[in-house]
């Protein structure tokens, strides 16, 4: 018998979370506010049809929806009702895979008998709303692939369970082959001149082709669109939603260079949190404090999941350039992984342009400060902070519990 | 400056709602009925629990009717802790909200606010919100340099 792959996804689940114990936002426009109270990291349904995206600025989202209510985000919160629904998912499957804060796959089986895969995921997800007050949308199919593309169609509040070819055919047919995260921009380009542009005509291309244009990562998508599964699902601790590593900049810093130093310095403790973790990021942001009040944040993609300095120091240019306010007096630097995705093997996301080379290089240096001392082989570009690296204070982090979100 | 507070009309009583003429306050959000108390309206009130019981007063002396009072609607935390209100015999008082609004941006309130009642020399009450300097959170948040003291919550 085939065994079945679920995704679910919790429905805005920032927002779902603040419902569950403030019930007068439920069908209210709410947007969650991010760590300084900036940006919008989540909105209800009632927002984003006002057309407030996650990542749109407070100052921006009051004039798109002035009717909305705005909260202050609580990731304690959101984790403890994270773990409530791993456990509640953990009753119905042996084997869950705690894949973000709000997402989970796990293998599907039926609860009774006589009752469909449908009706099962139909009954997960009302228990789910029931027991712990959120709504999800669950998707069943013979892949994981297949299974996170059907639960986005069933968003909100959905139970889909796409269980014979033709119907997964009629739906992959209906989705452009950008859904699939990690093919967008360049990947989807190279797939046009061949006619590629659902998920039907990924999924009916020659696997070696595929291969060719998209790598061995783009294969294994490939099998999974037509129903080999390839990832198993893992069962083991989560990755966090988000590191980050910062902080106050021990005076006035009104220097462009100082800032970047300090960015730097930023980005080589965040990668040291990465590996500890086992986790690598498609996402970097920088957010800076200024002396005159507020602060400003920049967020880059990064189209491969990395955990590499020389990938990661890419995206801090760029996101300090987009937080960075000319003659203003800087006082606190944040950066921030924001994306996770686990370290190794990972599906979904390892379109990875292997490079043995810059690899090696960060092993070497990672090898060189684990036996001779934190920071002992750091870039050249923090020379500008003597006093920092010359106080041995600096090399504990005052903020360095893990598992917490630093700020 | 917090200019307005929301409150759930489910939490007002009929019997206030008709005696104070709430009616053309009422605004519907999400589908839920919710009076609005803005500064702005004449005249301006703010929902209070005051000697066991939820009424609605006066808030502040925007008519400047009272020359003895401020002709405000807020006065500041450090204010009262300085006893610059004693001699007209300040009583603390809950303002009772859902929603806040500093600067356009309407923000979720847990309990409610501190409210000072004072009466005026025809023993009508009329409250001040107390305010503090705001956390750098709700400061970037709103924009706003003070905001209301909130009741067992921080933002
Ligand atoms: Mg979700």
């Amino acid at each position: 018998m085939t065994a079945f792959v679920a995704h679910l996804d919790a429905d805005c689940f920032y927002v779902s979370a603040e419902r569950v114990r403030h019930p007068d936002l439920i069908d209210k426009a709410v947007g969650v506010l991010g760590n300084n109270g900036a940006c919008v990291i989540a909105k209800s349904y009632e927002m984003k049809a006002r057309g407030v995206k996650t990542g749109t600025p407070i100052w921006d989202a009051k004039a798109l929806c002035p009717e909305g209510v705005y909260v202050k985000r609580d990731f304690y919160w959101y984790e403890v009702l994270s773990r409530k629904m791993l456990g509640i998912v953990g009753t119905f499957s042996p084997k869950v895979e705690y894949y973000s804060i709000d997402e989970f796959f796990f293998r599907a089986e039926r609860l009774h008998p006589r009752q469909n895969l449908h009706q099962t995921a139909t009954a997960i997800r009302d228990h789910i709303l029931e027991a712990a007050g959120l709504p999800v949308t669950i998707g069943v199919a013979r892949t994981r692939t297949l299974a996170k593309l059907f639960s986005d169609t069933g968003k909100p509040f959905g139970a889909v369970a796409v269980l014979e070819r033709d119907h997964e055919r009629e739906l992959l047919a209906t989705l452009p082959v950008t859904e699939i995260s990690g093919i967008a921009g360049r990947r989807a380009a190279r797939l046009a001149p061949y006619g590629i542009r659902s998920c039907l005509d990924l999924a009916d291309a020659d696997g070696r082709l595929v291969n060719r244009l998209l790598t061995k990562t783009g294969y294994e998508i490939w099998l999974e669109l037509n129903g080999t599964p390839v990832t198993p699902i893992r069962p083991e601790r989560p990755p966090h939603k988000a590191l980050g590593r910062g902080g106050s900049l021990m005076g006035n810093v009104d220097q462009p260079v100082v800032l970047w130093a300090w960015a730097v310095r930023h980005v080589e403790r965040l990668i040291e949190e990465l590996n500890y973790h086992n986790v690598r990021t498609t996402a970097l942001a920088v957010e800076v404090g200024w002396k005159t009040g507020g602060s400003t944040c920049g967020v880059v993609s990064i189209p491969t999941p990395t955990d590499r300095f020389d990938d990661l120091l890419d995206a801090a240019r760029v996101a300090l350039r987009r937080a960075f306010v000319p003659y203003a007096t800087a006082t606190h630097l944040h950066v921030l992984a924001t994306e996770l995705r686990r370290g190794k093997g990972f599906q979904l996301s390892l379109f990875d342009t292997p490079d043995p080379k810059k690899d090696a290089a960060a092993q070497a240096k990672a090898a060189v400060n684990a036996r001779h001392g934190r920071f002992k082989v750091r870039s050249g570009v923090t020379l500008y902070l003597p006093a920092v690296y010359a106080d041995p204070a600096n090399n504990f982090d005052i903020c360095d519990v893990r598992g917490k979100i630093c700020f | 400056m917090c200019t307005a507070v929301a409150l759930a009309l489910s939490e007002l009583p009929d019997e206030l709602v008709l005696a104070h003429d709430l009616g053309v306050r009422i605004h519907t959000r999400g589908g839920e009925k919710e009076v609005r108390f803005y500064w702005r309206a004449a005249p301006a009130l703010l929902p209070v629990w005051w000697n066991g019981g939820l009424k609605v007063v006066k808030w502040g002396n925007w008519d400047r009717a009272e020359r003895k009072l401020p002709p405000t609607g807020w006065t500041w935390q450090t204010t009262v802790e300085a006893g610059r209100w004693s001699a007209m015999e300040p009583e603390p008082v809950e303002i009772l909200a859902t929603y806040g609004l500093s600067n356009g941006v309407w923000f979720r309130v847990q309990q409610g606010m501190r409210g000072l009642l004072v009466r005026t020399r025809g023993g009508e009450p009329v409250v001040y919100m107390i305010c503090e300097p705001s956390t750098r959170y709700f400061r970037v948040m709103t924009r706003a340099e003070w905001m209301p003291v909130l009741i067992g919550e921080v933002i």
